[in-house]
């Protein structure tokens, strides 16, 4: 008998080395990819545990809440003029000035200012913008922005900071990104680099580096769609997303739809349905084939498990 | 001593590397279910089996958050690999190793007779040399083929190869059981 069942598994298999395997193998790991907050939170209270045998645990943990201001909740955040007069509240501010739960940052036409989000990233606050800090702690840091307009750069595991709007949430995935919301609350996201998830009750759009999507009150996020799409398909989106352009307008969309912009596509087959749903598949497909083991009717019934694998294929 | 190849990465691992490096998590989940089992059995080679899950995590978050220090993604997988045996000794120094595996085998218990059987077969690979202990747990618990081991970890096909034969003699040795014909 030779080694080859024990190299590749090819050849005569060697019963030794099977039985080996059968019982060995049930300690294989078999753990999902870690959830990078619950992960890191577990780790701190493994050391807390630890650190418990060598001196007074609630002296420790007690030191270790206080020296971690970013997994307090209700600590305030810091913020730092850029430009002009910023006001936290009524007051404002030269220099730096806190930012508590509940209150509002806001700029007028000529000043700007930097809010340092915990210990995970920072928000660039343009001129006209209200802001308000609705949540921090360990498990959601959230900002509300009420208009005007943001850049963020966050560092953190995904679906820990979050930004509302009147229309829609902006959740962050792992990225950077601009948020501009009007004055009637109708709003767009650009986002860098990264992923961000645009929400409402229950409708997700998907937001890739070098794309945008965009929000109205009432009808929450629409259909993402790459910043270079053809004019044609951005406006027939529009339609689509907050007109009632219907059928017209779909097909519009499928016309100029070119490979890159096979994430918009993905999106819309949640959104219709019927025949118009087996369209928007044929033409992604007519772009490029679907992963392995994706199939036109899991597609087409919205198999929950083949659109997030064709979802991560598109990334 | 293993001779070792670099890159090993394939082109998409080191396209995952750089995307999840600019923050994409989906690219580390993607990193996490290519390399996790490498990892484990890194792990399982050098401390307490109840903690190697756990440990696999922290790699993971620690390798995500040293990410930006990788200079060539294309050696992502035997960097990770230094990362595991970084942590698995750092542990050992924390922990009493010994206490912790006869509380392990303790623990498992009569009702749980093939999970002892398989822990009690687990630390007499153990008590092989490192470099056989090792790649044998990824051959034998991870279920992983010589090739992907060499893939993975950064070791060439003929090392790995070589750990697998001789490691696999010992360990036959060890348990009592017949040679290769």
């Amino acid at each position: 008998m030779s080694d080859s069942y024990l190299w590749d598994r090819s050849g005569e298999p060697d019963p030794e080395v099977q039985r080996l395997e059968r019982v060995l193998g049930t300690l294989r790991y078999d753990r999902p990819a870690p959830d990078v907050a619950t992960a890191s939170r577990n780790r701190i209270r493994r050391w807390l545990w630890v650190a418990a045998f060598v001196a007074a645990a609630a002296v420790v943990a007690f030191v270790v809440s206080l020296s971690r201001p970013h997994s307090a909740p209700g600590a305030a955040w810091d913020v730092s003029r850029v430009d002009g007069a910023p006001c936290v509240g009524t007051t404002a501010f030269d220099g730096s000035a806190k930012l508590g739960i509940g209150e509002w940052l806001e700029t007028d036409g000529k000043s700007r200012a930097r809010i340092d989000a915990a210990n995970i990233g920072h928000v660039d606050v343009e001129p006209d913008t209200r802001i308000g800090l609705v949540a921090t702690g360990r498990d959601e840091h959230r900002l509300n922005l009420a208009h005007g307009s943001i850049s963020a750069k966050v560092y953190a595991p995904p679906r820990l900071f979050l930004v509302e709007t009147p229309s829609a949430v902006a959740v962050d995935l792992g990225c950077a990104y601009t948020l501009e919301v009007d004055r009637t609350g109708a709003g767009v996201l650009s986002v860098s680099s990264g992923w961000v998830s645009f929400e409402r009750d229950g409708r997700e759009s998907y937001v890739i580096k070098n794309a945008e999507c965009r929000t109205r009150p009432g009808i929450g996020p629409g259909t993402p769609f790459m910043r270079d799409a053809p004019e044609a398909l951005q406006r027939a989106l529009y339609r689509f997303d907050f007109e009632k352009g219907g059928s017209a307008a779909l097909h519009e969309v499928l016309d100029a739809a070119r490979e890159i912009d096979n994430l918009t596509l993905w999106h819309l087959l949640s959104r219709v349905d019927g025949v118009e749903r087996e369209r928007v598949y044929d033409k992604m497909v007519a772009h490029c084939e679907p992963p392995d083991g994706v199939t036109r009717a899991g597609i087409l019934r919205l198999d929950k498990s083949m659109l997030e694998c064709w979802k991560l294929a598109l990334r | 001593m293993p001779s070792r190849t670099a890159p090993v990465a394939t082109t998409d691992d080191a396209d995952l590397v750089r995307s999840a490096c600019a923050g994409d998590r989906l690219a580390f989940g993607r990193l996490h279910d290519l390399y996790a089992r490498m990892v484990h059995g890194i792990l399982l080679a050098r401390g307490p089996r109840r903690e190697a899950d756990d440990l696999v995590q922290d790699v993971f978050v620690m390798a995500l958050r040293k990410l930006h220090t990788l200079r060539d993604a294309g050696t992502f997988g035997s960097w990770l690999a230094v990362i595991a045996r970084n942590r698995a000794s750092d542990f050992r120094r924390r922990m009493r190793k010994v206490e912790e595996l006869k509380d392990d085998m303790a623990r498992a218990g009569p009702t749980h007779a093939s999970r002892a059987e398989a822990e009690e077969m687990l630390a007499v690979v153990r008590e092989l040399p490192e470099a056989y202990r090792e790649t044998l747990i990824l051959r034998l618990v991870e279920g992983m083929t010589g090739p992907e081991i060499a893939e993975r970890t950064g070791l060439t096909p003929g090392s790995v190869r070589v750990n697998l034969c001789r490691g696999m003699k010992q360990l036959r040795e060890k348990l009592g059981l017949p040679g290769l014909e």
